[in-house]
């Protein structure tokens, strides 16, 4: 299907057919930009603008599947539920601390992996595979596995510390042990997408400035907190802004370890979302507690992205 | 290939495809059963249905190893108005649900007198029977024969006994292993039931006709019961981890004098495999000082989607599946609860599970749990509260104010 030699068509100073189409809808450089973005635009609002819509709208519902009514407008009535009910409380609680625990806790191991991992080894490829091995597990995985380790007769770890002479801890019997062997795994699990990036990063920065340092008599210490770090920055923020949104929704993990266990004391947000909706059927308020993650979720990016822009 | 050929070719097929059909005018019916429910014995209950039927096959799908991760499953599919199946097994604790959403097509002419008084009642809502039994359950205690005849004991009858027993054969036995008691303290479905059994041996209801009728002193009994079995060393101290399977294994192994167990474990206790083969005794679960015997009502149900394609067969393999010959089979073969009386006392049936006549007594004394459309909000409460007094986080008094506070939000 050819349009040349079409009676629409003209011929360009260059002596090109312009099809007629084109000279139809003359583009301007702007008109481009609109018509190429247009697809994407189109798939984003389906599967990004259209839902997030759908659920802010659905939050202000009384829509319970499992009652068998239609939905009711309420208003703001699944927020001011919220703000009284302690399970909402605990569990925004968990995921909070949970962000402030394995962020920075993810950080620091990354960091020294991707050093590690960045040393003049002979073979490079045993140190990045074993970099890569955490972070290719399925996050469901590492908490079946991890939830193994911990069993209070049958795990590893209690079985090390008895060697040590440390009575056997009952990890998921207490909030603050499970709690502490839930925040170990996940960051176990992340700092390896941690030091991916940061090593990326730290292959960036040119030997010479080291040798130029080495010169100049700076010492190893000092080469990293005034070389290593402030050009691995933008690297590091990249990390930590993934990093961060996924610790905000932390499900998996968790949901296999203790499953919120004992009691409520160690369930997410994310998993606190997904019993309303899935388990209980309870769409209305499901979507105002999505609501509240993902306005926190918008804020971390804000703050981060404020952050990029004010180092650049 | 042109477009003429192409087209040609496909209405030739349809042609083909439709005579095809015409000639064999087979019916494909998905059932839906869970993997823990011997999907294995259902297909040759299947089997046979098949050959008596030649213009319906069944297919049967299997998923969720849990009543949790089975209803989260099917809460999926049936919202999603899905039609791929047609029958599906429901735990005893769903039909009031799924009345209520909708989600199952009713039975007429049934004559639900037929089956255990309780199994009729579950399966009712609203006067319309929602699903038909499939097997009978309810919770029993299990205990150790040889260990309780060593010491003279007879199986007790109240908490009060079993303590004492445990501690006499524990303090004897020497054995750091030997748990006195073993039960569900993990926050799943089973929980439930160990916070319903010495609550309801009280005498008191905790839903009546939709409404919450709690009890606080009963309710507190009920959690001190186990939380005291656990500071006094009769249970172990990591119960809040054990899940109905770890409540059969340990057991099994020979690591509890007494458990508190479903029918299911009766087959594998007895096993091959099993350390306490041939030393098995089941009785009725104990009841509080004073109160009266009751136990947990189990069972699964077989319900038609409302979404099915073929209602007309689908009702009629229903029909088949909840019948005293599929029944009668899988006693037999799958040591599962009749839901017919009169099947507790057929020789065959009790050659292969010589305790199912004295079960009877005991699935006639079973109560159900609370039937409401939010019983899965229901039980989150009632089983995670359990399990935090289990650890220890919470007090039995905390944890009651918390079961009655949850409760009356949602059941109001």
């Amino acid at each position: 299907m050819t349009m040349t030699g079409s009676t629409k068509s003209s011929r360009t100073i260059d002596g090109n057919v312009t099809p007629w189409w084109v000279r139809y809808f003359d583009p301007s450089d702007r008109a481009l930009a609109v018509l190429l973005l247009a697809p994407a635009a189109v798939l984003l609002a389906m599967i990004i603008v259209y839902p997030v819509c759908r659920l802010i709208y659905t939050s202000f519902f009384n829509l319970s599947l499992t009652s068998g009514l239609p939905a009711e407008f309420v208003g703001f009535e699944n927020f001011q539920f919220m703000l009284e009910d302690p399970v909402f409380w605990q569990t925004t609680g968990n995921t909070v601390l949970i962000t402030f625990v394995t962020v920075p806790g993810a950080l620091v191991v990354g960091l020294a992996l991707a050093l590690m991992a960045n040393l003049p080894f002979r073979r490079q490829w045993p140190v990045r595979l074993s970099l890569l091995i955490p972070w290719a597990l399925p996050l469901s995985f590492a908490g079946l596995i991890f939830a193994w380790f911990f069993h209070s007769e049958y795990g590893v770890v209690n079985d090390v510390l008895g060697r040590f002479g440390v009575e056997p801890i009952i990890w998921f019997n207490s909030p603050q042990w499970a709690m502490a062997a839930i925040c170990l795994t996940i960051i176990w699990k992340t700092s390896s997408f941690m030091a991916l990036i940061i090593l990326a990063g730290l292959q960036t920065i040119p030997r010479s400035l080291y040798e130029a340092a080495d010169v100049d008599g700076a010492g190893r210490i000092r080469q990293f907190f005034e070389i290593t770090l402030p050009l691995l920055k933008p690297s590091i923020v990249v990390a930590l802004i993934f990093r961060t949104i996924t610790a905000l929704q932390t499900f998996d993990i968790p949901y296999m370890m203790t499953n919120g266990g004992p009691g409520t004391s160690t369930a997410t947000l994310a998993m606190y979302i997904h019993q309303n909706t899935v388990s209980f059927l309870d769409l209305g308020y499901g979507s105002a507690l999505a609501v509240v993650m993902f306005a926190l979720s918008m804020c971390v990016t804000a703050v981060y992205l404020r952050m990029i822009r004010t180092k650049g | 290939m042109n477009f003429k050929t192409s087209a040609a070719l496909l209405v030739a097929a349809s042609i083909l495809s439709i005579s095809a059909g015409a000639a064999y005018a087979q019916t494909e019916l998905k059932v839906y059963i869970s993997s823990q429910h011997q999907p294995d014995l259902w297909r040759q209950a299947l089997d046979k249905y098949e050959a008596s039927n030649p213009d319906v096959k069944v297919v049967i799908e299997t998923g969720g190893n849990t009543s949790e991760a089975q209803a989260q499953y099917l809460n999926t599919v049936m919202t999603a108005k899905d039609s791929s199946l047609d029958v599906l097994i429901l735990d005893i604790v769903r039909p009031a649900q799924f009345a209520a959403a909708g989600w199952t097509s009713p039975f007429t002419e049934v004559d639900m007198s037929a089956y255990l008084p309780a199994y009729a009642d579950a399966n009712t809502v609203d006067g319309k029977v929602i699903a038909l039994p499939a097997f009978a359950d309810a919770q029993f205690l299990y205990y150790r024969t040889d260990l309780l005849e060593k010491y003279n004991i007879s199986p007790p009858s109240t908490w009060e006994d079993l303590r004492q027993a445990a501690s006499v054969i524990k303090e004897q036995e020497n054995n750091p292993d030997l748990q006195g008691v073993s039960f569900v303290g993990k926050a799943i479905e089973g929980a439930n039931c160990t916070f319903l059994v010495p609550y309801w041996s009280q005498g008191q209801e905790l839903v009546t006709d939709g409404k919450l009728t709690f009890d606080h002193d009963a309710a507190v009994n009920a959690l001190s019961l186990w939380k005291g079995m656990i500071d006094d060393g009769t249970a172990k101290a990591n119960i809040a981890e054990v899940a109905t399977d770890d409540v059969r294994k340990d057991f099994q192994a020979g690591n509890a004098i007494f458990a508190v167990n479903w029918s299911y474990a009766w087959a594998q206790a007895q096993g091959p495999e099993s350390a306490v083969a041939g030393k098995v005794g089941v009785v009725p679960v104990p009841r509080m000082e004073g109160g009266e015997p009751t136990t947990c009502l189990g069972g699964w149900e077989w319900s038609v989607s409302a979404y099915s394609t073929h209602q007309e067969e689908a009702h009629d393999l229903v029909k088949y599946l909840a019948s005293p010959e599929v029944s009668k089979f899988m006693a037999i073969n799958g040591a599962l609860l009749p839901t017919y009386g009169d099947l507790y006392t057929d020789p065959e049936v009790t050659a292969a599970a010589p305790w199912f006549a004295n079960a009877k007594a005991v699935v006639e004394t079973a109560k159900p749990r609370p039937v409401t459309p939010r019983y899965n909000e229901v039980s989150e409460v009632i089983r995670t509260t359990v399990n935090a007094v289990m650890a220890g986080v919470s007090t039995p008094e905390e944890g009651a104010d918390l079961i009655e506070s949850r409760l009356s939000r949602i059941l109001r």
